[in-house]
């Protein structure tokens, strides 16, 4: 703790805060023009300059620790000059275009510069030609550009693309593509967001609205489990759509939280529909007649509520293969931890110096957690082991150490990380005799973890006081789950490892914890609730019954923090809902959010309305979205099992991986993000299953014939290719993700 | 004159003066004498030779509306006229939207998009002018001087839809070119003064 004063009032520093922290925390002013929370400060705008007593010049808030005792002036006559001057200069030639730009009305350079009162130009500097650069989902006007760093300072320290740089050259610097022509990177549009002036923009949305015009609803992304806030801006549809209204972009709080490509640009899925009473009433029957429902986990905990009420009036049975996953897991985990609920959160991974992470594709399953991970990395210099058996070309900045292990051997993996990992703890005899049971030679030899390989990673991990193991979908998705979501339990217990777990879809964790789920046996006559079935209500296309999309429906998801997270209706639906379904069917409410203050409480729920929620980080960065799930403590009694003969996948495999920004059926017909369904492999893996570039294949997956062209793909090593699973429709992902197919040539 | 004047309440000394009108005739008599004087002083044959005379010359004064229209004052607000620039012909309207946020009854929409020359451009504008109530905040707020009240007053129709049509406010092209469409002196022009006030940016290097 430091004590010091800011303009005569006492106030106290945390270690490693710097002036403008707790200036900002105690509610006093200092104008930015490149300050962001989220990153290292980038110190170019100099406008946070504030006076020390006794010290000659000017020291800058945004990156000075305070020191004991000193007095801190934010406000004197000198500094408004100081600050002034900035401003001016700030202006000189800034193109006198507010008319038109998009960002005017929310343009720091616009607010300030009336804040200073800035009228005239007083300096001159001659012009320099400037061309505006088309970078994809991106535009870029360098005349625009204040030059504030804080788009490559996000890119680098926060997103991990690393794409963004400045070229130095005084009066005629700009923002360029780092090591490459145009702009080649994931299309977070972080840096769109971030941007003070209009100088970075979506190229989707530039010059269709005002930024005055647009009303913004609160919401959550309901692309994959980050659960991301947002808001969607919407205004009506234009001047020949009569009362209609549309989605005109996504912003999100930057300062604080961060959203990928996919929440910001892949926001139009949105359904219409009237009201078809013929339809309904078909949808009714099915329902009553229905064997099960399948469903996918893109659908709201209320929502789920309806389907176990209907499940318990009908005798219906449920199915969802993702959630079920998730069930086994954390049904294990718990009987050996203790607890319902993993430990770790996306907060304490931010804040981890070390992070093992196993059997998930991240970057592309799950955008949040990567992001926390390169925060931890560039802030706290984590140490990043990445287990897996492809190695991911987008994570190369962030991770440290490349494991690779053998398709199917994850059992084995996790069994060696308890073996390394657990070391000196006074375990139970059963759980010791499992320890020392296991053969570290065959499973070293089967999984092709070297015992170097862990030696190097525990060497890393030394001076570490914040662990974090994340355990991605491959395992929730494999056969020998739940004993090894007794081993990461074991690691947990006895290792000062946090474990994240991260769920395949938005809301699996949600519909996880609601009711239990049955084994899909694919019977005949079931209903498909966005999922495959005899007659499908849906909110994609060729549904029997149409139903809002997840962006006209209000209600929770439980996200991968546990937390759980309100959403609302961004665009009108005309048509029916699944609670018109089961009115109709005998179980009654009026509003599907009525559902929200009855999710179980013995998950950690609590009874708190759905109008009670909120919604928004607040201006201290307080994340004030929803809930977080009780902790409950469950009975133990799980012990690890023996592990199993290690499978071994041989011949063509593929594993199940979207491309950048594609996540499910619903990202993939959005207008703005790239449709690439193409099989990815490398050279060898072309060798192994004889393929050529650009060849057409098509095989059986998951009960279907699929058709893909195949690409060779430079980045990718080893024998198995990529395949996108996200143009497949909802809840197709079959069991492991990896897979083993036969590829039938197409004849020319 | 000033305002005191006015204010002064007593009439005693202020120059005012009773007319001289005679005594209304009491008894009978003298109420015949006084129509019979009146019947035949002849003063209703001038006013009937007033109107006769004016038919006979054919010099008619009265405006024939509405093959006949008075010009109305610059500064009069009626339909919405849309304004080219002189040289190019180019619209005015930069589509900034002031003009659609300022409307107080909400007659003004627009929809607007980036052109392949990287400029904003106005797709569809349309003005309700059935709703409209020709307040001219649209015409001040412009910073383009692109959206001005026209002298066309006559909005009869019958299809509201006719009155939100966008070609009939724009200045029609090649009169802009032909330069037949003069600065605009009207409502939300600059004040003729402005030139004095504008200050140069200084241009030293």
């Amino acid at each position: 703790m430091i004590n010091f004063k800011i303009n005569g009032t006492p106030v106290t520093a945390e270690r490693g805060e710097t002036i403008i922290n707790v200036a900002r925390r105690e509610d006093i002013y200092i104008p930015t023009m490149c300050y962001i929370e989220k990153t290292s400060p980038c110190a170019s705008c100099r406008l946070c300059s504030v006076e020390v007593e006794g010290l000659d010049g000017f020291v800058l808030a945004c990156n000075t620790p305070p020191t004991e005792g000193i007095n801190v002036i934010t406000d004197s006559e000198v500094l408004e000059t100081e600050r002034t001057n900035i401003m001016r200069m700030y202006d000189v030639n800034h193109p006198l275009e507010c008319g038109v730009c998009d960002k005017s009305g929310e343009c720091d350079l616009q607010n300030k510069t009336l804040e200073f009162n800035v009228g005239q130009q007083q300096f001159a500097a001659k012009d320099q030609p400037r061309k505006i650069e088309n970078w994809g989902l991106i535009n870029y006007d360098p005349s625009l550009c204040i030059l504030c760093e804080k788009c490559t300072h996000v890119c680098n320290e926060v997103i991990g693309d690393d794409a963004l740089d400045l070229l130095f050259g005084g009066y005629n610097s700009k923002v360029i593509p780092k090591n490459s022509d145009v702009l080649d990177c994931t299309f977070c549009g972080e840096c769109i967001a971030v941007c003070p002036v209009g100088a970075l923009i979506s190229s989707d949305f530039q010059y269709s609205a005002n930024s005055w015009e647009l009303s913004k609803v609160p919401a959550t992304c309901a692309h994959c489990s980050a659960g991301c806030a947002l808001e969607y801006e919407v205004k009506h549809a234009g001047v020949e759509a009569q009362g209609a209204e549309s989605i005109y972009r996504v912003k999100n709080n930057f300062e604080y939280a961060t959203l990928c490509g996919a929440g910001r640009f892949g926001f139009d899925y949105d359904n219409s529909a009237t009201k078809d009473d013929e339809a309904f009433a078909k949808a009714v029957e099915a329902v009553s007649k229905a064997k099960a429902i399948r469903f996918s986990s893109m659908i709201t905990n209320e929502e789920m509520m309806i389907l176990k009420a209907l499940k318990e009036k009908l005798g219906l049975k449920l199915f969802n293969r993702d959630a079920r996953h998730m069930q086994l897991f954390m049904d294990a985990y718990a009987s050996v931890s203790g607890t319902k609920h993993y430990s770790a959160d996306l907060e304490t991974l931010k804040e981890s110096d070390a992070i093992i992470m196993v059997g998930t594709r991240i970057a592309t399953d799950n955008p949040g957690v990567r992001y926390a991970m390169t925060t931890a990395a560039r802030h706290n210099g984590a140490k990043v082991v990445y287990m897996h058996p492809l190695e991911d070309a987008l994570l190369q900045n962030t991770v440290t150490q490349f494991v690779k292990y053998e398709v199917g051997t994850e059992e084995g993996v996790l069994a060696l990380l308890a073996q390394t990992l657990i070391v000196d703890q006074e375990l139970t005899q059963r759980e010791q005799s499992f320890i020392d049971s296991l053969d570290e030679g065959y499973l070293s030899a089967e999984t092709n973890v070297g015992d170097d390989e862990l030696e190097l990673m525990k060497k890393q991990f030394l001076r570490s006081k914040s662990k974090t193991l994340v355990i991605g979908s491959d395992i929730l998705a494999h056969e020998r789950v739940e004993n090894i979501a007794r081993l990461v339990a074991l690691i947990e217990k006895y290792s000062d490892f946090n474990v994240l777990v991260v769920p395949s879809e938005a809301n699996t964790l949600g519909v996880s914890l609601i009711a239990d789920l049955d084994i899909d046996d694919h019977s005949e006559n079931v209903v498909g609730y966005n999922a495959k079935g005899n007659f499908v209500i849906s909110a994609l296309e060729g549904a029997d019954l149409a139903v809002p999309a997840f962006n006209q429906q209000e209600g929770t998801v439980v996200s991968i923090d546990k937390r759980v997270l309100p959403t609302n209706v961004a665009l009108g639906f005309e048509g029916y809902t699944l609670n018109d379904i089961a009115n109709a069917l005998g179980v009654h409410a009026q509003n599907t959010v009525d559902y929200t203050s009855r999710l179980p409480q013995e998950s950690g729920f609590k009874a708190v309305d759905f109008d009670d929620l909120e919604n928004f980080y607040s201006d201290k960065g307080v994340d004030t979205r929803g809930y977080v799930l009780d902790d409950v403590t469950v009975k133990r009694g799980g012990y690890p099992e023996e592990v199993a003969e290690l499978p071994e996948f041989n011949g063509a495999v593929i594993y199940h991986a979207n491309p950048v920004l594609q996540f499910n059926a619903f990202t993939a017909q959005t207008k703005q993000l790239e449709n690439d369904n193409n099989l990815y492999g490398s050279a060898s893996f072309a060798a192994a299953a004889r393929l050529s570039d650009g060849e057409a294949v098509t095989f059986v997956y998951a009960g279907e014939t699929v058709r893909r062209v195949f690409k060779l793909d430079e980045t990718l090593k080893g024998t198995v290719a990529l395949h996108p699973t996200f143009d497949l429709g909802l809840n197709v992902r079959s069991d492991y993700r990896f897979e083993t197919v036969n590829f039938k040539r197409e004849s020319k | 004159m000033s305002l005191e004047q006015f204010k002064n309440r007593d009439v005693s000394d202020s120059g005012y003066y009773l007319v001289d009108i005679d005594a209304y005739p009491e008894k009978g008599f003298d109420k015949f004498k006084r129509i019979v004087a009146r019947t035949f002083r002849g003063e209703l044959f001038v006013g009937l030779w007033v109107v006769m005379r004016e038919m006979i010359k054919f010099d008619i004064h009265t405006v024939q509306y509405p093959k006949e229209k008075l010009p109305v004052g610059p500064r009069y607000r009626a339909v919405h006229e849309m304004q080219r620039l002189w040289e190019s012909g180019t619209e005015r309207c930069i589509g900034c939207g002031l003009c659609e946020k300022i409307c107080i009854s909400d007659c003004i929409r627009m929809d607007t998009k980036i052109d392949e020359n990287n400029r904003k451009v106005v797709s569809e504008y349309t003005i309700n002018l059935g709703r409209c109530i020709f307040c001219g905040y649209c015409a001040e707020v412009c910073p383009e001087l692109a959206i001005v009240h026209g002298g066309r007053y006559e909005n009869t129709s019958e299809q509201r839809a006719h009155y939100t049509d966008y070609q009939d406010m724009l200045t029609p092209f090649d009169m802009a070119l032909n330069g037949q469409v003069p600065e605009y002196p009207g409502f939300g022009a600059v004040t003729p003064h402005e030139d004095e006030r504008v200050k140069s940016t200084p241009l030293a290097y």
